[in-house]
């Protein structure tokens, strides 16, 4: 995984969970189409800022995504009249979603049991 | 689906990389645009934005780098740079290039030219339908060979009884004549074919058709006859004419209706059969056959032995049956790889031996190479510094040295597979110098061509070496220490370890060469050996003619009489003492085999050889008489007589007196035919087949007596007081004259033809004397290059002891003494090795001279010598290290 999440930022940006970076993603496509930047912007506007990405760690991911054949790419004009790639959820994304958001929660659930039973 | 898609994306950017590039940076500008503007909106100045962006998000270049080098093609990308790379750097030094690739080749080439002849010979399976599933019967009697050879009644009687067999191939095969109109008389290997034969191996026809079990009842008032492919080119041209062509087998016209496919020579590779036509049970039928079964589906190996030995017991116990058939034993053998012959058994210990030898070779030349690239990643280590300071990672060096071993070991294997071809080409000549395996010419052609199984093998190797001898100097130029290698760079520093390492590769290659060199020493010994070893004949100053009775007509009278006045006449040349015919000569191989029983023993048989043989056949070999006498010109009237050897004599009749006494021959394939003979003479066993094995127990039958009217290679022999080739082209003339329809097949010496029956071990001789020789020269090359570098390296060192008072000998001495050392503990090491091969390969080839320590001593002798012609040239350059030069070098 090449999870590299900005390091130098002053205002604490957490570290992401190892693997959920592509959850993430896929569920911020899930909402709209959206083209890179859209994407790391909307994920810190949702985290409220904790979650800030780098560029090289997102587009990593979304060429690993494109290759799994979990979004598709397409260049679209942007409101302000720029060419920009805008991604799509699959059929396959959405399922690969679903599954994957179902597991984290079980997970979720589980560590926090343990850690309540402390 | 994804693997696809995968797989689409990374052949994209590989091979259409600009536009990938292209679009990922237009991508990333946008990104990065809309970032900034995104800051300049919160009132950043258009400067400050970007420099924002890039401290919060990374920098563009940075994550272009990341996201290009993700995919699997970066991979291939990286590994084409290096191949690139590594060209580009062998290419600058041609040099060192060239003897890494000719050492390599000449390495991988021979293991190749020897897994050839294996390959063909012991690992190829038969081109027919699953070859897996046939087996082939034999029959043996206790402590003698199987033999494949059954009579008719056997097979029937297998037949009946075959519940485990989905096919029993029966075949009956010999050596024909075959003339037809506008054709050289050849003689071929061939014969009859059961009605099932090419439809249970699953051979289709190339052109017309095959034979088929209608054939077989036809009889044989219109006989048919299917030739090979290979026939059919070198005959008939592919002429597709050559369908109802009438042709003569011997004195048998038949008609050839069809040709077998491309690649189909019968049952075995070596001994090619060239005819086929359905078995005649007719005035001359076959007297034995070959029987193959195709195992039915779901039935062992096992099973079909177990069955088979039940079966066997009615063909034993028949009512005719003779009491020594009763001990005969059925055996199962395996027959995928074609039928048992002379041909493999005799070679296959042989190729193993050389197949352990090459193999030797090759790791040598592996040392070789490694000692070599070490010295040259020696000199590299600035490079490697520089670009390890660059930010190459250490895997990535790791892989650049290894991608230039392996372009070397693959350049090495093109060459070797070149080299392999001709090297088996060669082989296959000097094979071909060697008497005819079962009388007639093998077609080595099919054995040495390089099939797939041998382009893999020289692959394999090629890369195994390639990473064998790549591994060692990879490594130490992945841990070059950038900053230490840059600040000593300008002293060629030297790490300890691995000096001691290139010190550890020149002695490990005097070991393998002292190992091929004794293996070497060994072998040629052995042949002087052979040469020199006690046949039971005088050897020296005999001449062999060979003449074709076939079509001379000769009845028994006529024969008797005219051979008798070449004798005479051929007696008068000057420097001839006597002249003889027979059957066979010595060392033209096995005579007849016959089973011989002693007049009141009918139950113990023993397995003699028989030849035919005229009045003054053992004076003129110089076999000695040991009791009785010689034929006579008497004989021919009375009943008939017979000479045996020593051998025969202690076998059959024990401590009594032979003379007189009567003996029975009977023949061995199972046929009845007896013939009984009273025995007049007695004489030394004299060696007929092979060098190496005691004299079988012969019976000679008088030539004159037994209405011979001789074959188609009959032998006739002339003792010389001179140089036999002297006498050769008066004995032709002569010849010529008294036997006007005899043509002469070929003249050669008694020392030819024993030369002759010994190829194999000549063979095996003269290619490990090579393999030595090479050894050595790879060893001298090997120990002048480590020397040479080392001595480069310490030309500091010896300017300094110079300047302090160390006279040039003494330098000399020094680097001598270092030469020596590693010449020393190669010998340690490789001296046990030696010893440890000679004793495997004593325990594969019988009568190896072991015990004689010679082969070890003259290969070290051979070894210190070429250790100091090494050495000697890297000594002298350090001799003339002028001391102020070498101290103003730092």
């Amino acid at each position: 995984m090449f999870l590299l999440v900005a390091k130098f930022m002053p205002d604490k940006p957490s570290d992401l969970v190892q693997g959920t970076l592509d959850m993430l993603i896929l569920k911020t496509l899930a909402l709209e189409p959206m083209h890179g930047y859209g994407i790391s912007v909307r994920i810190e506007q949702i985290s409220k800022g904790v979650f800030r990405l780098n560029a090289g760690s997102l587009f990593l991911a979304i060429q690993r995504l494109e290759r799994d054949g979990l979004i598709d790419g397409e260049w679209k004009p942007t409101e302000n009249n720029r060419r920009a790639r805008y991604y799509t959820l699959t059929a396959k994304g959405r399922k690969r979603l679903d599954s994957e958001t179902r597991e984290w929660g079980r997970q979720v659930a589980a560590i926090g049991r343990i850690l309540e039973a402390s | 689906m994804s693997l696809l898609r995968n797989l689409a994306n990374g052949l994209r950017s590989l091979f259409r990389r600009e536009q990938v590039d292209r679009e990922l940076d237009e991508e990333l500008r946008a990104y990065q645009e809309m970032a900034t503007e995104e800051k300049m909106k919160q009132g950043m100045s258009p400067k400050d934005a970007l420099r924002a962006v890039r401290l919060e998000r990374g920098s563009l270049e940075v994550t272009k780098e990341l996201v290009r080098s993700a995919g699997w093609e970066s991979f291939v990308e990286t590994c084409w740079q290096d191949v690139r790379f590594g060209l580009r750097t062998l290419r600058k030094s041609p040099g060192f290039t060239t003897v890494a690739i000719l050492t390599l080749a000449l390495g991988i080439g021979a293991n190749t030219a020897i897994f050839t002849m294996t390959n063909g010979l012991m690992l190829r399976t038969l081109p027919v339908r699953d070859p897996g599933r046939l087996v082939e019967l034999l029959h043996q009697y206790p402590g003698e060979p199987a033999f494949n050879g059954f009579s008719w009644d056997a097979y029937q009687t297998i037949s009946d009884g075959n519940h485990v067999f989905s096919d029993l191939i029966v075949a009956g095969m010999n050596f024909f004549t075959i003339r037809a109109d506008k054709l050289q008389p050849q003689t071929v290997f061939g014969g009859g074919v059961g009605g099932t034969f090419f439809q249970a191996l699953g051979v289709r026809p190339a052109v017309g058709r095959l034979i088929g079990p209608e054939d077989v009842h036809m009889g044989y008032h219109d006989p048919v006859a299917v030739v090979s492919w290979s026939f059919w080119k070198s005959r008939f041209d592919l002429d597709p004419g050559v369908i109802g062509k009438k042709i003569m087998i011997g004195d048998d016209p038949v008609t050839i209706v069809g040709v077998a496919q491309r690649g189909f020579y019968g049952l075995s590779y070596e001994a090619q059969q060239d005819i086929w036509w359905p078995i005649s049970l007719g005035p001359s039928p076959e007297l034995s056959f070959g029987l193959l079964g195709r195992l039915k589906p779901g039935v062992s190996p096992e099973q079909a032995r177990a069955e088979m030995a039940v079966v066997f017991q009615a063909v034993v116990n028949a009512p005719d049956a003779g009491p020594f058939m009763r001990q005969m034993k059925l055996r199962v053998e395996p027959a995928g790889n074609g039928v048992t012959t002379p041909l493999s058994q005799m070679l296959s210990t042989q190729l193993t031996v050389l197949m352990a030898t090459v193999g030797v070779l090759l790791l040598l030349a592996c040392a070789n190479l490694a000692g070599l690239l070490l010295a040259r990643g020696a000199s590299r280590q600035h490079e490697m510094a520089v670009r390890a300071c660059l930010g190459a990672p250490r895997a990535r060096l790791l892989r650049q040295t290894l991608t230039e071993s392996l372009l070397l070991s693959l350049a090495g294997c093109a060459v070797g597979i070149f080299v392999a071809y001709f090297a088996a080409q060669g082989l296959i000549r000097v094979f071909a110098s060697g008497r005819f395996i079962l009388g007639a010419p093998v077609h080595f052609e099919a054995l040495t061509n390089p099939d797939a199984h041998v382009l893999l093998f020289a692959l394999a190797i090629a890369l195994l070496t390639g990473l064998l001898c790549g591994a060692a100097p990879a490594m130490s130029a992945s841990k070059t220490e950038p900053a230490t290698a840059l600040q000593r760079v300008s002293r060629i520093g030297e790490s300890k370890s691995r000096r001691l390492f290139g010190k550890g590769l020149v002695a490990s290659q005097v070991a393998l060469s002292l190992v091929l060199m004794s293996s070497a020493a060994l072998f040629v010994e052995y042949l002087s050996h052979l040469r020199n070893l006690n046949l039971g004949f005088e050897r020296n100053h005999l001449l062999l003619v060979t003449l074709d009775f076939a079509r001379s007509g000769y009845n028994a009278a006529q024969f008797s009489q005219l051979s008798q006045e070449l004798v005479m006449r051929l007696d008068a040349i000057p420097g001839v003492s006597s002249a003889t015919f027979s059957a066979v000569s010595p060392m033209e191989g096995p005579g007849a085999a016959s089973f011989a029983f002693a007049e009141d023993h009918p139950e113990k048989r023993t397995q003699a050889s028989v030849n035919y043989v005229a009045q003054a056949y053992f004076d003129t070999y110089g076999t000695p008489f040991l009791a009785g006498r010689d034929f006579s010109a008497r004989d021919q009237d009375g009943s008939p007589v017979a000479i045996i050897n020593e051998t025969t004599a202690r076998d059959c009749f024990g401590d009594e007196n032979p003379i007189g006494r009567h003996i029975t021959l009977s023949h061995i394939t199972l046929t009845k035919g007896e013939k009984t003979f009273e025995v007049i003479g007695v004489v030394g066993d004299a060696k007929y087949n092979d060098l190496q094995q005691a004299a079988p127990p012969t019976i000679y039958a008088n030539l004159l007596q037994q209405g011979y009217t001789g074959s188609e290679h009959s032998q006739l022999a002339i003792r010389t007081r001179i140089d036999p080739d002297g006498v050769a082209s008066a004995v032709r003339q002569i010849e010529a004259d008294a036997l006007k329809d005899v043509p002469i097949v070929r003249i050669m010496t008694m020392s030819e033809q024993i030369d002759s029956s010994i190829v194999p071990q000549r063979l095996i001789a003269m290619l490990s004397a090579g393999f030595g020789a090479l050894g050595a020269l790879l060893a001298a090359i090997g120990l002048y290059g480590l020397l040479a570098y080392t001595v480069a390296g310490r030309t500091h060192e010896i300017g300094v002891r110079m300047a302090l008072g160390a006279a040039r000998t003494d330098v000399m001495r020094m680097v001598l003494r270092d030469a020596l050392w590693m010449v020393c503990a190669g010998f340690a090491s490789g001296a046990p090795l030696a010893f440890w091969g000679k004793r495997v390969a004593a325990s594969l080839i019988p009568d190896l001279p072991v015990a004689s320590p010679l082969p070890i001593v003259v290969a070290a002798a051979i070894m210190i010598a070429v250790g100091l012609l090494a050495a000697y040239l890297p000594a002298r350059r350090a001799m003339c290290v002028d001391p102020m030069v070498a101290l103003r070098y730092e």
